[in-house]
């Protein structure tokens, strides 16, 4: 259930896989069976958001044994949420921003300048880039009052469409 | 052709306080060099190379070629450009001050000190507190060095419907596209957590800069 979300990634690593053989007493392709029959039963509960009274009967009707079926169903019903949560949030898209970190500085002078009380804000924005070896973008930024209040209605813009739909 | 370089010495004359000229402690030798010359300039010429000087320093361009334009038989293009370069860096140093800090009395009693003709001081001075000054500190702060701003900020809202593997999704993201003063165009998703964070810090800071702004009226002292 933990790796649900997560896609082109085997559960169980080679030697888990070889003790859970051992545990349960069968071979590599009848566990190969198992492990992909529960993904696939998981995955499709995901799918619909299946209530677990629903999941429930429905695994019966493939006849599968009571108490495989309640296993199935209680683990559904503790971590289903959670799941459904991260699926949510999963994106296509390449970027996201992931840090935010700023520092507020006072310019007191400059090379044509003396005697100056100016703040100014740095904005540094990490983004990270899914590709391979692109690693984490740092945008860095600088705003004066005016430029920040500015950016900042903005947000507030958006944070207005935000509310209009909840 | 030979130069002297003239020393500049105090005409005798007590300060009130031991002031510092606003040209710093020592005088720069751009403006010692000119002194010399500059006491045997027509003042026609003097008020066009000071036009030239007001030019360049409101940021506009300014060809060698209009220094050279002024060039006759007393004056050559060499020693109009010590006389520029003197009367550049004077200004520099002048306009350096800010306006509540250097008074023109002083700054003419500096330019005194100089040995600059009198004629001369009352152009100085009109360059340095009449009305080009706002332009020239305009101009100033915006060519401070800076990191990059954002020039243009286009943005979407979108709320997923479904995923391959999800039915029902109903999830809002924030799709950003930045363009930077540098060029550089960032384009990036914002989860919706990760917005609420931005709004605040920006706000946080916002509200930084207005306590600082306030704040420091009060303590730092010119």
């Amino acid at each position: 259930m933990q790796r649900l979300h997560l896609k082109d990634e085997r559960t169980f690593s080679e030697e888990e896989e070889e003790k859970l053989q051992q545990t349960l007493g069968i071979d590599g392709p009848e566990l190969e069976l198992v492990l992909q029959t529960l993904e696939f039963l998981l995955q499709q509960a995901a799918y619909h958001a299946a209530k677990p009274a629903v999941l429930s009967q429905q695994l019966t009707q493939l006849e599968l044994e009571q108490a495989k079926v309640e296993a199935i169903v209680s683990v559904w019903t503790t971590n289903g949420r959670d799941v459904l949560q991260k699926l949510r949030q999963q994106t296509l898209h390449p970027s996201q921003l992931e840090d935010i970190n700023w520092r507020l500085n006072l310019q007191i002078a400059q090379s044509s300048v003396s005697k100056q009380k100016l703040p100014n804000a740095m904005f540094e924005l990490g983004v990270r880039d899914s590709e391979e070896g692109v690693g984490k973008k740092k945008i860095r930024v600088e705003f004066t009052h005016s430029e920040l209040y500015q950016f900042y209605n903005q947000l507030e813009m958006i944070q207005k469409q935000l509310d209009g739909l909840s | 052709m030979t130069m002297s370089i003239i020393q500049v010495t105090g005409t005798g004359k007590s300060f009130a306080n031991d002031r510092t000229p606003f040209y710093g402690v020592r005088v720069p030798t751009e403006i010692k060099t000119m002194i010399k010359p500059l006491s045997k300039l027509d003042k026609n010429i003097f008020r066009k190379i000071l036009v030239l000087i007001v030019t360049a320093i409101e940021g506009k361009e300014v060809e060698y070629k209009q220094l050279k334009e002024l060039e006759s038989k007393d004056f050559s293009e060499e020693v109009l450009s010590i006389i520029y370069s003197g009367l550049l860096k004077l200004l520099q140093n002048a306009l350096r001050v800010p306006l509540e800090s250097l008074k023109q009395e002083l700054f003419k009693e500096d330019l005194h000190e100089l040995q600059i003709p009198e004629d001369f001081q009352t152009d100085l001075a009109s360059v340095v507190f009449g009305n080009r000054r706002s332009t020239i500190d305009r101009v100033s702060i915006l060519s401070r060095p800076r990191l990059p701003q954002i020039d243009c900020l286009k943005w979407r809202v979108d709320v997923g419907i479904s995923t391959s593997v999800l039915n029902r999704v109903l999830e809002p993201t924030v799709l950003m596209e930045m363009t930077l003063s540098d060029g550089n165009i960032h384009t990036f998703e914002v989860p919706v957590s990760k917005f609420h964070e931005l709004r605040y810090n920006v706000a946080f800071v916002l509200k930084e800069m207005e306590d600082l702004e306030q704040r420091n009226v009060l303590k730092i002292k010119d």
